[in-house]
């Protein structure tokens, strides 16, 4: 597993503001050797600009980057082991897709014509393109160019590999094969890949380690499960999945309360009586009978979503999100159990109160905002 | 697809434009070059230009149109690309810089460069302070001075629009497979932009090579370029039509040959871009 690599990248302390507005504040952060590592966060989150301060397209107002131990924070982009996957993929129009992922080597005056054409084949073959070598860039469907892009990157043999959204611009199918692709050629290469996106589906699929950013800062950093299962604050739960995030009271360790009920949790060291968040994924909870569940509330509305039902409960004033596979009719009264290891509980943040409450959700909003994530900053 | 009657009919004007004032006078050329005075056929006309005196004059104006043409080139390319890189606000500045000598009709232009250039010009009344002079008017250096100030903006601006074009993501991403800045010059914005430099060179060449104007007022008459000439048995002294067509004709074809040879290296290369397997 990664963590028992060798570090590789050391960012201490890096700070980035562009016309006076703080884009990365104080960022420190460790990458190790054969590393498949994922920024996540909303658009505006400075996981680009990491990304970029990695790469050497812009240099950090404050703190240091280091790369195998040694300061490069005035290395260009040149000199760098590193190659990039660019968002809109980036390829030169004026060559075809041989000499695209020649360049490098001509760059690095490889003068053995046999040995560029090669080491190009062997690329196209990992890309799944072969035979493509005389077609021209802008004869090809953005999967391809996305192919081709990665294949240029990859053959100077980098360290690092960034790739900065790079399955934004596919369609759904595409994107789900390119993850897998993209995943296995990491393990394949040993190389490492530190990818950014705004999709935490993708993030959790693909990563060793995710890191969760949000306004210029780093809210977790983490295994997807870790992410997933134990988020450290309202923010990361949040935005990770669905969650249901309630406030409550620890009244002792493995004894919550919340929404009148005491609950019984796996969770322990936060004293007595602390206030604190509780998180509930919605796949979590199990609908019961009314009389026999430990907490009630009114269905408010049902949506089918293929695999299973997102129901929206009413308890007490606060909206729960449900997955069931089992059908309920709106405004019917049921029964909810949670189970101890389903209780996740955190420290209370500054973004207690702002996150996991359903009683304005709406589909077309969520769609509206991830429309919106599509134009990276 | 068949084109509806109105379709058709809108082409017409262009036409009538064409063959009015673009095919008729080429045929009254080609007819005026292979005629005498008394309409009969002769190649007199083309065969008197291959006396040593208008080759030489042919010689001396693709002389220095090249010239003209080459200093633009070295002028414009290094302006075209800091513009393209400059922020869009001073872009737009820089370029409305580039378009207002051409708002000024060139007579002006040219005339203003006389008192310039002139023995008792501006250059020289500022040398004479330290009791220098430099005679400057009436040189082939002033000619080529007056058509690179007129014509320079030809040059600047199709290179400009090219060069603006070039995404800056492609200069990231030759950096990041290792190009220095020389490299990406050289790997990325020179062959990204040779379009512009053709079509620039060819609308510099052009006007630089048949120009009569400049060549009289910054010339002042002490050699003759083939627009000079031209203009001389039309307007001149001694009228030729017979003979100033020929010179006109030749004049045109060599433009011809020396713009398929510029399109011939733009044409291959795209032919090569856009062969598929």
């Amino acid at each position: 597993m990664s963590m028992n690599g060798k570090k590789l990248i050391e960012l201490r302390g890096i700070t980035k503001s562009f016309d006076g507005e703080v884009v990365l504040d104080n960022i420190s952060l460790d990458i190790y050797e054969d590393e498949f590592i994922t920024l996540l966060g909303p658009s505006g989150c400075g996981k680009t600009t990491t990304l970029r301060i990695i790469g050497g397209f812009e240099s950090p107002d404050s703190g240091d980057v280091f790369f195998d131990g040694v300061r490069i924070n005035d290395t260009p982009p040149y000199k760098r082991h590193i190659n990039t996957v660019f968002q809109r993929y980036a390829l030169f129009p004026h060559l075809n897709v041989y000499e695209n992922i020649a360049f490098g080597l001509r760059v690095a005056k490889v003068k053995d014509d046999e040995e560029i054409s090669n080491r190009v084949r062997e690329m196209l073959e990992m890309v799944n393109l072969k035979g493509f070598e005389r077609r021209h860039v802008t004869t090809l469907s953005g999967g391809q160019q996305q192919r081709v892009a990665i294949a240029r990157a990859l053959i100077n043999k980098p360290r690092v590999l960034l790739l900065d959204e790079p399955l934004g611009a596919l369609d759904l199918k595409l994107r789900k094969d390119m993850q897998n692709e993209l995943k296995n050629m990491q393990k394949r290469t040993g190389i490492t890949f530190i990818y950014v996106t705004h999709d935490q589906e993708e993030a959790l699929s693909m990563s060793d380690t995710v890191v969760v950013m949000n306004e210029g800062s780093i809210m977790q950093i983490g295994t997807p499960t870790d992410i997933y299962n134990e988020p450290k604050n309202a923010y990361v739960a949040d935005f990770i999945g669905e969650s249901n995030i309630v406030d409550g009271v620890m009244l002792d360790d493995f004894s919550v309360k919340m929404s009148g009920q005491t609950f019984v949790c796996v969770d322990k060291g936060f004293g007595k009586n602390t206030p604190v968040d509780v998180v509930v994924r919605p796949e979590d909870v199990d609908v019961v009978a009314p009389e026999s569940g430990m907490l009630r509330g009114k269905v408010t509305s049902v949506t089918f979503k293929g695999v299973h039902y997102e129901v929206i409960v009413d308890i007490g004033g606060f909206k729960w999100m449900i997955q069931t596979t089992d059908y309920v009719a709106p405004d019917a009264v049921i029964g909810i159990d949670i189970e101890p290891d389903a209780i996740h509980i955190m420290n209370k943040s500054e973004y207690s109160g702002m996150f996991g409450d359903y009683s304005s959700f709406s589909d077309e909003l969520d769609a509206l905002s991830e429309n919106s994530e599509e134009e990276e900053d | 697809m068949k084109k509806s009657f109105l379709e058709r009919a809108s082409a017409y004007p262009h036409i009538v434009w064409s063959v009015l004032f673009i095919i008729a006078p080429l045929i009254f050329v080609v007819y005026y070059t292979f005629t005498d005075a008394d309409g009969a056929f002769t190649t007199e006309n083309i065969a008197r230009l291959f006396t040593s005196n208008y080759v030489l004059i042919f010689v001396n104006s693709v002389c220095l149109a090249l010239i003209a043409t080459v200093i633009c080139l070295v002028i414009a390319y290094p302006l075209a690309y800091i513009f393209s890189r400059m922020r869009e606000k001073w872009q737009r500045i820089m370029i409305l810089l580039i378009m207002i000598p051409l708002w000024m009709n060139f007579l002006i232009t040219t005339y203003s460069w006389m008192t310039i250039l002139e023995d008792t010009g501006i250059i020289n009344s500022i040398l004479s302070v330290f009791g220098l002079s430099v005679h400057m008017i009436n040189t082939p250096g002033a000619v080529v001075v007056g058509m690179v100030f007129c014509f320079l903006p030809y040059m600047i601006l199709p290179i400009y629009t090219v060069m603006s074009g070039i995404d800056e993501k492609l200069l990231e991403a030759a950096a990041d497979l290792g190009c220095s800045g020389w490299q990406r010059l050289t790997k990325v914005v020179m062959p990204m932009s040779l379009s512009g430099v053709i079509s620039g060179i060819t609308m510099v060449f052009v006007p630089s090579i048949s120009t009569f104007y400049i060549s009289q007022k910054l010339g002042g008459g002490t050699f003759q370029l083939i627009g000079d000439t031209i203009e001389s048995y039309f307007v001149g002294t001694a009228i030729n039509y017979h003979f100033g067509a020929a010179l006109s004709l030749v004049l045109m074809i060599l433009i011809l040959i020396s713009m398929a040879v510029m399109n011939h290296y733009t044409d291959a290369e795209e032919t090569e871009r856009r062969r598929i397997k």
